[in-house]
């Protein structure tokens, strides 16, 4: 492949943003704490068990307390998959609604945390169908489910995010997931494989195969310059 | 730890931290390399563009109701029916009515059938045949009925079931299949002695069965 005129020459222009949702460590950054366990870890695996032994209980300030923790990740994600903030919050909310009902299956096979993201996304599987099968009743042309993504918050790289929405939109549902959650939300591939029920291995492979396709999208054409 | 440039892909998809050090020092002296690692570096940094955590004011208040009258629901003294069509959702309301009319309709008449059989009395019931075809057609008309409705339920658990992604899903494929097989002999063994109550209790069990596996697996879709 050609890098020459790859078009991703931003980390010249954009700072590194301090990913302070984020408890991944990358492969290529220095692990905070290589030898050990990590405190924070645990404390994050105590606040989950505890979250999901409340929510069991009944408890309505323990989904509060689900909600200020992984609101905000969630509504991101699902605007992510959905393409708009509307059916970002119908679907965070529906996921609510299917944990509660849902709560008393869960056996803690996962984390609590993995469990609600692997409700969430397919929440918004199901509602691109939904969508889809709408268009269709429409009788509309249209056969695929193209994202069309709203207008957000500025940014400081808004051609960047829009670039970067549209080459999303091109990749298969999996990779589109498996990048989102890896990439955008910092999950690990463990938590991944839980959530998308696929293998450890297969997670990396779907990243590498989605980074890879993005990169081709992305890639300016030969010839072109640099501006971009 | 040395690495190629034949090295980078692998480091790419599944590098472990050595690793990827390693490759950072090939591509010092690298420019091909240097040049893909800086490309592929600055896909994680362009992700960071598709987060924008702004909450939403109305968003919680929202959830929090909506859970709120979910937990009234729950708590509230409802009937087993209620409770089984929320739990369900309510497309399959009908199916449930109907699975209830018809073990209702087959105890009664079942356990009519069977009294006749049995009775060594002679009855005006035992004694009119044209009475006792009528609650066979009764009992024959609901159970179509009730396994219309499981035949619902399979159809809408077959998408989950034609590809199990778990091995749990894998193993109530299995179940369903010896169910399926079982009603098939039970069926076949009905239509040789339709007024045989002890056979179509039998057969109820087995659709019972059938119907509580399909809800079972309905219900592992989140």
């Amino acid at each position: 492949m050609g890098t020459m005129g790859l078009a991703l020459p931003w980390e010249h222009r954009i700072p590194p943003v301090p990913r302070d949702r984020e408890r991944r460590v990358e492969p290529f950054r220095e692990p905070a704490n290589p030898a050990g366990i990590d405190p924070a870890a645990e404390a994050a695996r105590a606040e989950d068990s505890a979250l999901a032994a409340a929510c069991q209980a009944g408890d309505l300030r323990a989904y509060e307390r689900l909600y200020a923790l992984q609101g905000a990740r969630m509504k991101n994600l699902a605007r992510n998959l959905l393409g708009n903030s509307q059916d970002a919050e119908d679907a965070v909310q529906e996921t609510f609604l299917k944990v509660q009902r849902g709560i008393g299956s869960f056996r803690g096979q996962s984390s609590f945390l993995t469990w609600t993201f692997r409700i969430l996304v397919n929440t918004c599987h199901d509602a691109r169908r939904k969508r889809v099968r709408k268009k269709e009743v429409a009788s509309e042309d249209e056969t695929g489910e193209p994202l069309r993504p709203e207008p957000r918050a500025p940014s400081a790289h808004p051609s960047l995010r829009l670039a970067l929405e549209r080459a999303l939109a091109e990749l298969t549902r999996h990779q589109r997931d498996v990048f989102l959650l890896y990439e955008v939300e910092g999950f690990h591939h463990a938590e991944i494989a839980a959530m998308l029920e696929i293998t450890e291995t297969a997670s990396k492979n779907t990243l590498f195969q989605a980074k890879k396709n993005l990169r081709q999208m992305l890639e300016a054409p030969r010839g072109a310059d640099g501006a971009m | 730890m040395n690495v190629t440039c034949n090295d980078r892909d692998s480091i790419f998809e599944d590098g472990t931290p050595a690793q990827w050090v390693a490759l950072e020092t090939h591509a010092a002296t690298c420019p091909a390399c240097a040049e893909q690692l800086r490309a592929w570096k600055s896909l994680s940094l362009a992700a960071a563009q598709l987060r924008d955590y702004q909450t939403s004011p109305s968003l919680w208040p929202r959830i929090e109701s909506a859970l709120a009258a979910g937990a009234e629901a729950s708590n509230s003294p409802v009937s087993w029916w209620d409770r089984s069509s929320a739990r369900l959702g309510s497309r399959f309301s009908w199916q449930l009515a109907a699975a209830g009319a018809f073990a209702l309709l087959l105890l009664v008449s079942g356990g009519w059938l069977y009294r006749n059989q049995t009775s060594h009395l002679p009855t005006a019931a035992s004694q009119s045949p044209l009475l006792r075809n009528k609650a066979l057609g009764k009992v024959q008309h609901a159970e179509a009925a009730y396994v219309q409705a499981i035949d619902k339920l399979a159809a809408d658990a077959k998408p989950q079931l034609e590809n199990p992604e778990t091995p749990l899903l894998a193993s109530y494929r299995e179940k369903l299949q010896v169910l399926d097989s079982a009603i098939e002999d039970l069926r076949a063994q009905t239509g040789l002695n339709p007024s045989n109550a002890h056979l179509r209790y039998q057969l109820l069990a087995m659709y019972q069965e059938k119907q509580r596996t399909l809800e079972e697996i309905l219900e592992t879709k989140p």
